[in-house]
């Protein structure tokens, strides 16, 4: 297999992915355009064994496919040869560079500061009332916060490969 | 205290503006 067509693997991979991972940011915004503290009685009654299954699959699902994103961004980025000045800002590929530095930000927000405190939201790790109403706020602000993020990092991962024009 | 993040106009402006705060940090670098 040569490493054009896996570049191209990673280019479709890439897609898939942040579909998966950005898309279901996009239904959480839809779905509570407004913040509403954790409410015991209404999620605890609505509570089942097949529902806790279901968001498990659903948050793995999304917070795995973050990964994927990622590392085939930065693969695709690393193969030709354009990781470093990207990284860094420098030039043409600061355009780039910018997409992969939200993209980036985007995944650690999910993983150390959405997920852990999710977690105590949904009930995946017992936390008392308290906690999971202080946990909802969190978890709310930092999804939120990739949905902004999520704006700029398109405009520029669009821009790297079909708007260089707009930047000289 | 109230954030962008509270209704769904203000993510989205605030989406907005930062790209054009990005935009012009990236034109000066580029």
């Amino acid at each position: 297999m040569d490493m054009a067509f896996v570049d191209h693997l990673m280019r479709w991979f890439h897609l898939i992915f942040a579909l998966v991972w950005v898309g279901h940011n996009y239904a959480s915004f839809v779905q509570h355009p407004r913040y509403k503290p954790f409410n015991e009685e209404t999620s605890e009654q609505a509570r089942t064994a097949a529902l806790e299954v279901r968001m498990q699959r659903e948050h793995g699902t999304f917070r795995y496919a973050s990964i994927v994103v990622w590392c085939s961004g930065m693969g695709m980025l690393w193969y030709r040869g354009w990781l470093a000045d990207a990284l860094t800002l420098n030039g043409a590929h600061a355009v780039i560079g910018m997409g992969a530095w939200i993209g980036t930000l985007m995944m650690l927000n999910l993983w150390l500061i959405m997920w852990p405190h999710q977690k105590k939201v949904l009930g995946f790790e017992p936390a008392p009332l308290e906690e999971r109403v202080r946990c909802s706020r969190i978890t709310f602000l930092a999804s939120r916060t990739n949905t902004i993020l999520s704006i700029p990092l398109l405009f520029f991962m669009a821009a790297g490969g079909h708007g260089l024009q707009l930047f000289m | 205290m109230k954030l962008p993040h509270d209704s769904m106009q203000g993510t989205l402006l605030a989406g907005t503006a930062l790209t054009l705060v990005l935009y012009l940090v990236v034109r000066t670098l580029v």
